[in-house]
């Protein structure tokens, strides 16, 4: 009885150190982001539920496809006045595959004299960057662009 | 407190009150997402990246941006802005780690 006893509990430790062990270095691999969020969810917090429209308004200029999806460069440009009542208040700049969406957000002032702004983001693969413009009436305008990675920017 | 390196250049070169400038601000910075592993040892680098910047113009906010880790290592960030009088543009920088820092970079519009 005593070595019966003995060999199901050996069984059993195995069994578990089986299933644990794959799950363990699973877990290890894809650490999580510490701010994780959809793009969905993100464009949501932004514009309030209200939703942001296509519009031309809004230039934004990716490359086609990028070589190394660490270094993208994105620019963008509102075409729209910037005078004290009536200017472009923010510009976000979202991807739509990343696992924190959001890459930036400016909050312009008129003393900017142009809506324009201009960075470098990661991509961890092929997928679409958004920007999104606030204006001071309230209303998002948003113009999006998809890009071709070929060597991923998150790993 | 790591020192950084940092840059502020104003483009084009010659300007004049009333011009609207580009102004390029680049930093020296690992911006690690907290997603990556150190392939010598195999733990998980934690997350360090800058997540405030602010541009002042003889001390008023012209910009505020908040920044994710999804920017790129040594970020670049470009704005613009009108020139209105001599002073100066302050730079100022924090990242999740609690480290601020500060750049700044005269004006000098020419005359004419």
């Amino acid at each position: 009885m005593e070595r019966r006893g003995f060999l199901k509990g050996l069984a059993g430790a195995c069994a578990l150190t089986a299933v644990g062990a794959p799950t363990l270095s699973l877990g290890a691999e894809k650490p999580k982001s510490p701010n994780e969020i959809s793009y969905e969810k993100a464009l949501e917090v932004i514009t309030n539920g209200k939703g942001a429209k296509d519009s031309d308004k809004v230039h934004l200029v990716v490359p086609e496809i990028a070589e190394n999806g660490a270094v993208v460069p994105v620019k963008v440009t509102v075409n729209h006045p910037m005078e004290p009542n009536n200017y472009v208040k923010s510009i976000h700049i979202l991807s739509t595959k990343n696992s924190n969406a959001r890459c930036a957000d400016i909050f312009l002032t008129p003393a900017n004299g142009k809506a324009y702004f201009a960075t470098r983001v990661k991509l961890g693969g092929t997928q679409e960057v958004v920007a999104v413009a606030e204006l001071t009436d309230g209303t998002f305008i948003k113009a999006h662009k998809s890009v071709k990675v070929t060597i991923g920017g998150c790993g | 407190m790591a020192k950084r390196k940092s840059l502020i250049k104003i483009k084009p070169k010659k300007y004049k009150v009333g011009d609207i400038v580009k102004v390029d601000f680049i930093v020296i910075h690992p911006m690690d997402t907290g997603m990556r592993k150190d392939k010598k040892t195999g733990k998980i680098i934690p997350a360090h990246y800058i997540n405030d910047v602010q541009f002042f113009y003889n001390d008023q906010l012209v910009t505020k941006m908040v920044v994710w880790e999804s920017v790129s290592t040594n970020p670049y960030f470009s704005i613009n802005m009108k020139i209105t009088e001599p002073g100066k543009i302050k730079v100022v920088y924090k990242d999740n780690q609690g480290e601020v820092n500060e750049k700044t970079k005269k004006v000098k519009p020419k005359k004419g």
